[in-house]
């Protein structure tokens, strides 16, 4: 049993696997029991408009958003916001204690890692992910689990070392798991971290794993393997290229961006995690939080497109004269 | 009189006094609607931001009044819009901390048994007849409240309305 948790396929490993792989959509998730506005209303005994206006004043319950832009809450959130209103004085200290429950997965993880327990550790991402959709779990309960680890242990420690490995491999089993690209995007991640006990190397993984969740085909490539270059980017065609990390000196990231460029040609160019991002010439600093930045990133590639399109001269208006040029 | 217009008498305590009912943020009384709902609802039926809660009449606060309520920890749980405006407040980001840290006694030399602090406890622990006694904002001087305190709830706290 040991040696099967160790290996990191525990019998949790599998029942998370089995969770993650239901998860295909990026807008709203299939494998979370989620409720229409009128039915997370009913829930709670309140109007659809009060729900709303909790979600402006507080923040809670934070819906998210089907195909059709409709409101889709969480039922664990709402369930949890109506064991609370139940004993609250006020909806401000009963979202206050809604939110508490829910944290308790991140306090599970983070003794499960510094316990060494992949397994427990494990079953606390499954608890997470029947709860909230894969990125809200990552954002929410892994990365400030080793946030909380790493402010305890140092990220030169032995339990950091373990948790970081483990988090690592988890993103990278839910990447393998995301759906197949669905958008014709691509996006080219030049890697700059030093490696998988770097802090900024976890928040790059989920941002691979949010951006290839939405759809596009990413690729991370360490930023020294500058050999073959043109060859990655013939074949992956990139939309944007994104510059993640700050461990790699910048001599090194613009030679390697230089690369791709020249192969390219103009390319939309984002910072992710990036401490120098001051100094970027004419490069787009993402947000640090890694849905944000796969967010924005989306944004741009699409403003992008819309300009060129819009540059673009019309065919038909080109066409017209010609026609009349034949009829004469 | 403004307040026997604005409260109704709901139910008893369990000392078999008369209890009345408000929003804990608006400070209205539940619309009649709402109490005679098949499954009533504990959130204000009007401004949806606060839950209804009792008092005995002569703590509950009138329409406009300001009021916080506490706990027996002493932790703000609740900030009326009124009292939002008032201390400059926002309930959203003072729930949870100490009443201490927005008001503090006005009368420093006031005995024992008047102590804001020992009154709110008293008050949370569902004892005692309404007091009053005379509040501040912290780090403000000059400016001074009368506060009435009393029991609310469900459940238990103290109730800390702002007179002038």
């Amino acid at each position: 049993m040991a040696a099967t948790a160790l290996l990191g396929f525990g019998r949790q490993a599998v029942r998370c696997e089995q969770r993650l792989a239901t998860r295909a959509s990026n807008s709203h998730d299939p494998g979370v029991r989620t409720l229409k506005t009128s039915e997370a209303a009913a829930l709670l005994n309140v109007s659809a408009n009060t729900l709303r206006a909790w979600e402006r004043r507080f923040g809670y319950p934070k819906p998210q958003r089907s195909a059709g832009r409709h409101r889709l809450y969480t039922h664990g959130e709402v369930a949890a916001l109506r064991d609370a209103l139940q004993e609250g004085l006020s909806i401000s200290s009963a979202v206050s204690r809604a939110r508490e429950a829910l944290s308790t997965d991140t306090h599970t993880l983070v003794g499960a890692l510094a316990g060494y327990e992949l397994d427990r550790a494990d079953g606390a991402m499954e608890c997470a992910l029947a709860l909230r959709s894969v990125e809200r779990s990552v954002e929410e309960v892994l990365l400030p689990s080793l946030d909380e680890l790493g402010r305890r242990y140092g990220t030169d420690s032995a339990p950091w070392s373990f948790a970081a490995r483990w988090a690592d491999g988890w993103l990278r089993r839910a990447q393998r798991l995301a759906p197949p690209p669905s958008r014709p995007l691509a996006i080219l991640v030049g890697d700059a971290t030093r490696n998988e006990l770097d802090p900024d190397a976890l928040r790059v993984r989920a941002f691979e794993l949010f951006c290839g969740r939405a759809g596009a085909r990413v690729m991370a490539l360490p930023v020294a393997s500058v050999s073959g270059l043109g060859e990655l980017v013939a074949a992956l065609s990139p939309d944007a290229l994104v510059i993640a990390g700050s461990h790699v000196c910048d001599d090194a990231v613009a030679l390697w961006a230089y690369r791709v460029r020249a192969a390219s040609g103009q390319l939309p160019t984002a910072l992710f995690r990036r401490s120098h991002a001051a100094d970027a010439a004419g490069a787009r600093v993402l947000p640090d939080r890694p849905f944000g930045a796969q967010r924005q990133l989306l944004a741009l590639v699409d403003d992008r497109r819309a300009h060129i399109a819009a540059e673009a001269p019309p065919l038909r208006a080109a066409a017209t004269p010609v026609r009349r040029e034949a009829s004469s | 009189m403004r307040r026997l217009h604005a409260l109704e008498t709901l139910e008893d305590d369990f000392r078999g006094r008369p209890l009345v009912s408000f929003c804990g943020h608006c400070g209205s009384p539940p619309p009649p609607a709402q109490l005679a709902a098949e499954r009533p609802s504990r959130v204000c039926g009007h401004c949806g931001l606060g839950l209804v809660l009792s008092a005995a009449p002569a703590v509950a606060p009138a329409i406009g009044e300001p009021f916080l309520v506490v706990d027996s920890t002493l932790s703000v749980c609740a900030v009326s819009a009124q009292a939002e405006e008032l201390l400059q407040i926002d309930e959203t980001r003072a729930v949870n901390r100490h009443i201490a840290d927005f008001l503090v006694p006005a009368d420093a030399n006031a005995p024992g048994a008047d102590n804001l602090l020992v009154l709110l406890v008293d008050a949370a622990a569902g004892s005692g007849e309404p007091r009053t006694t005379v509040v501040r904002p912290r780090e403000e001087f000059g400016v001074r409240f009368h506060a009435r305190i009393g029991s609310c709830g469900p459940p238990h706290a103290a109730l800390l309305v702002l007179t002038s």
